[in-house]
């Protein structure tokens, strides 16, 4: 019996087919999607205690402190360094993931664009996010103490930046490197619905007084990279190199 | 001596097995005996007389090695076997070309 990638005439038609046909079950050989988005996914999910136990260091100073209350107006700076930790440390992981894997199918693996762009912009968000904490792009309210809800118009800019400084966001722009190094169009899609899905849950505002005010921002994505990892774990290659 | 694209295959990558082991370890960068001998589905012994003459033709490196107990020979692609699976690729193209359009021109042009 013979393969179909390997034709059995040397016309110029069957022998750039068979070279086609190689070079795809290569790349099919070569993906291991299934593993970075369970990563992330579970970061996600330790970012659920860190954000609602980790106390609050005010770092850039702007926190305000009444009689009855102090108000914090940015994020907790510990959420930030949970996140570029994490972030570098997955991609370390997702690294070793992809050498041994290699080792294991027989084929090398070209992840070292994937990680290199996610580390750096793990990087550019830990920059983007000080940076914003030094120069808000809203203006801070004259009153801190004030609750009644304010309309704020943001300008695509703003919402550019924003993205650049969320690290959900982050993950999604390092995943279409991902699509692009494993030439997998599944994953394209994914990573680009998931972008729009996280972008657009990013710009609602939830105006709320419960201290659980932000795990929309965390059980969606974290759910949507779950399904995503189980859906590309059932149609993983599993192959295995016999030894010579 | 004409230009023609068959002029410029080598006879050394024109070959099926061989142009299929050059195609997977430039996808592969490195890729190792046992995937090359799966995919390809040749026997032992055939895959490691095409590998031979890749190697001496300079085209591929290998390298042998053990992975705990088990031994493992890695094939990556060269400078030259890159350039040569290139211009066989681009004269394949070339060729294809030539046959489409021939049978396409009228008769009195041929």
């Amino acid at each position: 019996m013979t393969h179909e990638s390997v034709p059995q005439a040397d016309g110029p038609h069957e022998l750039l087919a068979a070279v086609r046909d190689l070079t795809r079950q290569v790349r099919v050989a070569q993906r291991g999607t299934w593993f970075p988005l369970l990563v992330f996914a579970v970061i996600t999910l330790i970012a659920i205690p860190v954000y609602r136990y980790a106390p609050y260091v005010d770092l850039f100073d702007t926190c305000r402190s009444s009689p009855q209350h102090t108000v914090c107006m940015a994020p907790n700076p510990t959420e930030l360094g949970y996140w570029t930790v994490a972030l570098v440390l997955s991609y370390a992981a997702i690294a070793g993931f992809y050498v041994r894997q290699s080792r294991r199918r027989g084929v090398g693996t070209p992840i070292r664009p994937y990680v290199v762009v996610g580390v750096a912009l793990a990087v550019l968000m830990t920059a983007v996010s000080i940076w914003l904490r030094l120069h808000p792009l809203v203006p801070v309210p004259a009153d801190p103490f004030s609750t009644d809800p304010a309309a704020i118009e943001v300008g695509p800019a703003a919402w550019l930046v924003n993205g650049l400084a969320s690290p959900i966001a982050v993950i999604a722009l390092a995943l279409l490197v991902l699509a692009w190094v494993e030439r997998n169009w599944a994953l394209l899609a994914y990573s680009l619905v998931y972008l729009a899905i996280v972008m657009v849950q990013g710009g609602q505002v939830i105006h709320s007084t419960s201290p659980w005010f932000f795990l929309p921002y965390l059980l969606v994505p974290a759910a949507l990279l779950l399904l995503g990892s189980a859906a590309f774990a059932l149609f993983r290659p599993t192959t295995e190199v016999p030894g010579r | 001596m004409t230009d023609h694209p068959t002029n410029g295959l080598d006879d050394v990558v024109h070959q099926r097995v061989r142009l299929g082991i050059l195609a997977i370890a430039h996808q592969a960068r490195q890729v190792e005996f046992g995937f090359l001998r799966t995919t390809l589905q040749l026997t032992a012994g055939n895959l490691g007389q095409h590998l031979n003459v890749l190697e001496k033709a300079e085209l591929i490196q290998i390298e042998k090695g053990y992975e705990g107990k088990r031994p493992r020979t890695w094939v990556t692609l060269t400078a030259t076997g890159e350039a040569a699976l290139r211009d066989e690729i681009a004269h394949l193209k070339e060729l294809i070309q030539q046959v489409e359009h021939a049978e396409t021109a009228p008769i009195a042009d041929r």
